[in-house]
């Protein structure tokens, strides 16, 4: 029985039920998602997702291609490509920095001769 | 008398509390989640999904053998790195360590078929060639957390005679007939795993997300509760964001790494098995002879003990060490739990070990 000294705190219970009920979905939920039953639905519903999307693209492409325009994929390739080209360039321009003797000097590297502090 | 002050004292507290949680709560939706990174750092290699960094001193001497951290392909390296104090790389900084990390990106379109022999016989073994280029070293440790820790024993595994001093591996799953969950949603009945690469070409980080999130179902909805009620803590807040967005953080997989995973390990189970090709190699993790640390956590959710379990048996090594502490996947490394438990640990048991 709580004392009047120590009144129930209403938002202690409520945190306490809470635990409670993430413990209890977690197990139960968690059980009920690792039924065959459940794979079964998700991956349908992957599945049809998936079509959907293939069929979209397949859609999209033919549209794109009809009015002259590149598809999403092929811009994506392009901004791979450029993102290859930048590397190299940057790759490049290191290199002629350092021949050309403006690259930042390098850091002071410390010392490795640390040992490991003894234990008592 | 004397219980009217505990009762007024517990109402303004409660006034207070729900005053701050309206006042910050149109803060939190106005503000982005703290920047993370604590640590200076320089990125030395960035090629295909690899970066890598090496982190800048914080001391004068450091050990001779430098140190790389492999991060999980799923998720990103600032959880080891979050903000001031609570980053394990500061950590190791100022505990005398010469730091690298073999952090991850998302894979472009065209980067699809990066496959598992990219991971482990390209991007790591690069990886340590910087390392020992730069620090003058041929030693090295090995740190990998959790499915970095599954490339970090297939290297180590398969590269038996290289001059690796010590190997770490943080909940790093082996037995993959043992995770429960991701084995049911794998289920070769109902998933076709090339359908879904044929179909997006990387396997997207939501697809990936939504597994992690599904996982504990009651999770997300009590979280948010409990920041609600926390609204008003900005301490609570603060460590709630940094957290929710590394875990919402999840990265696509290169499809045919994807593709490999699946195949290989979740329905194959090869590494448990010994049957395992990297490359047309057989990883054998008994030829693994190096010091080694396992640590895994008591309320793992993600990589159950079980499936962790077996690899201290498996690997060679006559120094080997088994730890489990208290702790979850993600709280096992970062967070009040890692500070308390894991660091020190690491740094008391690599300390002996890299001189």
């Amino acid at each position: 029985m709580p004392s009047m000294a120590n009144p129930p705190d209403p938002g202690a219970l409520f945190r306490d039920m809470l635990g409670q009920w993430e413990q209890m979905t977690n197990q139960f939920g968690g059980e009920a998602l690792k039924t065959g039953e459940f794979a079964r639905v998700m991956q349908g519903a992957n599945a049809a997702a998936m079509q959907a999307q293939g069929a979209t693209h397949q859609v999209m492409d033919r549209a794109l291609a009809a009015a002259n325009m590149p598809s999403r994929s092929e811009v994506a390739d392009i901004s791979a490509r450029l993102a290859r080209i930048e590397e190299a360039v940057a790759r490049i321009e290191g290199i002629v920095m350092a021949q050309a003797g403006i690259a930042p000097p390098p850091r002071p590297k410390p010392k490795r001769t640390r040992t490991a502090p003894t234990k008592s | 008398m004397s219980d009217a002050p505990d009762l007024l004292t517990q109402a303004r507290t409660a006034f207070d509390r729900a005053l701050q949680r309206n006042i910050k709560g149109l803060g939190y939706f106005a503000s982005s989640a703290p920047a993370l990174g604590a640590c200076a750092k320089d990125l030395l290699i960035q090629r295909g999904t690899m970066n890598l960094y090496h982190y800048r001193p914080l001391v004068d001497d450091v050990y001779r053998v430098p140190l790389l951290l492999v991060m999980a392909t799923t998720n990103r390296g600032y959880i080891f790195d979050m903000v001031p104090g609570q980053s394990l790389v500061e950590y190791l900084l100022n505990a005398g360590f010469d730091v690298f990390m073999l952090d991850w990106t998302a894979p472009r379109a065209d980067e699809k078929t990066l496959a598992m022999e990219d991971y482990v016989l390209d991007f790591i073994p690069t990886a340590i060639a910087r390392v020992q280029a730069e620090t003058g070293e041929e030693d090295f440790t090995l740190v990998g957390y959790c499915f970095g820790g599954v490339l970090a024993a297939l290297w180590a595994g398969l590269h038996p005679d290289a001059p690796m001093k010590n190997l770490v591996c943080f909940t790093t799953p082996v037995d993959f007939s043992k995770m429960d969950m991701f084995q049911a949603w794998a289920d070769r009945r109902f998933f076709d795993v090339d359908r879904l690469v044929d179909t997006f070409g990387n396997c997207p980080g939501d697809y990936l997300y939504t597994a992690f999130d599904l996982l504990r179902p009651g999770g997300r909805i009590a979280g948010n509760i409990r920041l609600a009620d926390n609204l008003w803590n900005d301490d609570y807040v603060r460590s709630f964001r940094m957290f929710d967005r590394w875990t919402s953080d999840i990265l696509p997989l290169p499809g045919e790494y994807f593709r490999q995973t699946v195949k290989q390990l979740l329905w194959g189970n090869e590494l448990h098995a010994g049957t395992m090709h990297v490359g047309g190699r057989r990883v054998d993790l008994g030829a693994i002879t190096a010091p080694f640390l396992h640590v895994t956590a008591e309320h793992d959710h993600i990589v159950p003990s079980a499936a962790s379990a077996p690899l201290i048996d498996m690997v060679g090594s006559t120094s080997k060490e088994q730890v489990t502490l208290k702790g979850g996947h993600v709280s096992l490394v970062a967070g009040g739990n890692a500070i308390k438990r894991l660091w020190p640990k690491l740094v008391d048991w690599l300390g002996e070990r890299s001189e």
